[in-house]
């Protein structure tokens, strides 16, 4: 079985994360590889993405805990940190990435994202712009999104 | 200038020449010597190896942590932070110490375990296994790792790039340095230690202000130049791998041009120069029967094919035996040619004789330089079989070869010294260009006779040629001549030709002061 050889600290983290998940965030592996975990994320509130919820994925390479996880949203989301193909512009998936984080934190991060964009370090240049130049209107193209594409029916 | 003289290859063309009074005159024959004695005494910089280099980092490392009284892991640590500079580091240091701590990660106690985790265990940060004590590190701030996951961290930090220098603790809250001895401790394979030693200086030529890497090609050597050291305002550097360059940019020597000159015009022809200098290097049409001819040696002196065998100046076009120089930017003709052209087109036409003539010479220059590996390679053991010389004997020709590729590139930068030369200084132009026409003929006459005069005596007809002799005076009397003349047209460029100011200017050439003021 390909999951025999997983580490232990996946293994424990797994565990953690179904006992006692973070408020708002859902992680669980996939069956059949142990390294792919299915992500649910609910939009914080007082944030144009409120009320919606967000699908991931997120993948453990080989070199994890040395390397950082590789997470996407699987939602369509109008943010100046998320592009087209869902990928994100956080600091502590790339450079900033230490084998002490965890899936835990990585995934608090990705919710406080949501909660406070940051248009000045941005991966979309269009959304960042809007978001620049007319805020009001970004976030209400951002809750239309939210209504259309991550009402979770 | 006596044109009988210009054209007799025969006898030896450096007799009674006002090329070569010109500079003779007055001067001390003791300094006949000193382009070659200036490697010795005098010299701002130092060729340093790789040895040389780490034994430089260990001495400046050593002196911080005897009067600092810090591990030899923390003086580097700190050195690094400020540039390498002990003088910074000793300042910042006895002002406040425990800033200096803190904007380098440095505890203010020993590495240990601290007691955050009490008892004989504890559970690794990274992998969460629990391991006994004598397991488990951490840089000093109690966050415990194992040594596995100490191994990976750092070698996934090593393989990443130089940041590894700069290494903290993993815990993201954490600002504790890794050093390098806990680098050394724990470091995975001996290949991750090597690397980070190379980081490590590297980091020190780098980031130190007074060394810097030589720019030649695959070359490994850095200098370390000393602006204090006296001597003349130039950053010329010839390193050991036999690369010149200018050690404040870092471009070619670019005598007697500044390195802004330098930046200016470089910026100037940046995108087309490449092919511009490339084609203007190939190929042109014969002035006298417009077939295509070929450039394929360095000097400006070009012969047609047979049967038209026209002689001729390549950058000018103009009948070789009419030649005098053609360095002189004529507005006047240019204007007289379109007198309706626009002052940018005017410009750009002014630029365009700069520009070929600069590029010529760089090119003419990159051709000397083949040459003269040629000549290395084939011709001496050739004249050793036809002349029965020993190769000490022929060391002349190497010289002269030198001497050309370094006139080159002197002449090369003298045509942007003289675009910027301001319109309105009508006597420093007119010297400036009697000057640079001088050296362009000088040099054109050492370029040929190295070129051309060499052929014959390369053939075998079982015995040595009688004009051997003759020849080597000659080419050393030029290659001795060009080196004088062109030394101290760099000196009287970069002075700015201030002598206008002092002398008579009517008699340019014939009374210009440069071998007296030389001093
Ligand atoms: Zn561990
Ligand atoms: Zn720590
Ligand atoms: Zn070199
Ligand atoms: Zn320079
Ligand atoms: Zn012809
Ligand atoms: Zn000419």
């Amino acid at each position: 079985m390909a999951n025999s050889n997983l580490p232990r600290r996946i293994i424990k983290e797994t565990q953690r994360l179904l006992s006692e998940p973070a408020p708002g965030i859902s992680a669980s592996p996939s069956e059949d590889n142990m390294r792919y975990f299915n992500v649910m994320i609910l939009g914080p509130t007082q944030s144009p993405y409120e009320g919606g919820v967000f699908k991931l994925e997120l993948f453990l390479p080989e070199e994890y805990p040395m390397a950082a996880p590789k997470v996407r949203f699987l939602t369509k989301i109008y943010h100046p940190n998320i592009d087209k193909l869902g990928r994100i512009c956080l600091d502590i998936l790339k450079d900033k990435w230490s084998p002490a984080l965890q899936i835990r934190t990585v995934l608090l991060s990705i919710q406080a994202l949501l909660s406070a964009p940051n248009p000045d370090d941005p991966l979309s240049e269009n959304i960042a712009k809007h978001w620049k130049t007319n805020e009001a209107e970004a976030v209400e193209t951002a809750k239309e999104w939210t209504r259309l594409y991550a009402s979770g029916a | 200038m006596d044109e009988n003289d210009l054209n007799s290859d025969d006898e030896i063309a450096i007799d009674d020449d006002c090329y070569y009074d010109f500079f003779i005159k007055g001067d001390d024959p003791m300094d006949s010597e000193d382009a070659k004695s200036r490697e010795g005494s005098g010299q701002k910089y130092t060729i340093l190896n790789q040895a040389d280099i780490r034994k430089r980092q260990e001495d400046v490392i050593a002196a911080i942590s005897t009067v600092l009284s810090v591990s030899g892991a923390t003086a580097t640590i700190l050195l690094r932070h400020f540039n390498w500079s002990v003088g910074k580091v000793h300042e910042a240091w006895f002002a406040d110490e425990d800033v200096v701590r803190k904007r380098v990660g440095l505890l203010n106690y020993e590495k240990q375990l601290s007691d955050v985790n009490a008892g004989d265990r504890a559970t690794c940060g990274i992998c969460f296994d629990v391991y006994p004590r004598y397991r488990i590190f951490s840089v000093g701030c109690g966050h415990p790792f194992c040594r596995e996951c100490w191994g990976g961290y750092i070698s996934s930090a090593i393989n990443d790039g130089p940041g590894c220098l700069t290494l903290r603790c993993p815990d993201v809250s954490c600002s504790a340095a890794a050093d390098r001895d806990i680098i050394d401790m724990l470091a995975l394979s001996d290949d991750d230690k090597k690397k980070y030693s190379q980081y490590l200086l590297r980091s020190y030529v780098e980031e130190s202000k007074q060394i810097k890497w030589c720019p030649g090609p695959d070359c490994e050597y850095a200098v370390e130049f000393d602006a204090g050291g006296g001597g003349d305002d130039s950053w010329d550097v010839s390193c050991r791998c036999s690369y010149s360059f200018c050690w404040n940019c870092l471009e070619d020597s670019h005598r007697p041009v500044d390195c802004q000159t330098v930046s200016s015009w470089l910026s100037k022809n940046t995108d087309e120069s490449e092919t511009k200098i490339w084609i203007l290097a190939r190929t042109k049409p014969c002035p006298r029967c417009q077939k295509s001819i070929e450039k394929n040696g360095g000097c400006m002196h070009m012969t047609c094919n047979p049967p038209c065998r026209y002689e001729f100046c390549w950058i000018c076009l103009g009948d070789w035996y009419n030649h005098e120089t053609c360095n002189r930017y004529n507005e006047a003709a240019d204007v007289e040619a379109d007198k309706n052209r626009e002052d940018a087109e005017k410009h750009v036409t002014k630029y365009t004789h700069y520009f070929d003539r600069w590029a010529a010479n760089h090119s003419s220059r990159q051709k000397a330089i083949a040459e003269m590996q040629r000549v290395q390679s084939v011709q001496i053991r050739k004249l050793i079989e036809t002349q029965g010389k020993a190769e000490y004997e022929l060391l002349f020709i190497t010289d002269a070869w030198e001497q050309i590729i370094g006139c080159r590139q002197v002449l090369k930068w003298t045509y942007a010294y003289g675009y910027y030369l301001p319109e309105n200084e009508h006597t420093k132009r007119r010297l400036f260009e009697f000057l640079q026409g001088e050296a362009e003929t000088g040099l054109e006459r050492l370029h040929e006779c190295a070129e051309l005069e060499l052929n014959q005596f390369l053939v075998d007809y079982g015995s040595p040629l009688e004009g051997f002799k003759e020849f080597e005076v000659k080419l050393k009397g030029l290659t001795m001549v060009t080196r004088k003349y062109f030394e101290k047209l760099v000196r009287a460029l970069e002075n700015g030709l201030s002598e206008v100011q002092v002398s008579g200017t009517e008699e340019i050439g014939q009374n210009f002061p440069m071998a007296s003021a030389e001093g």
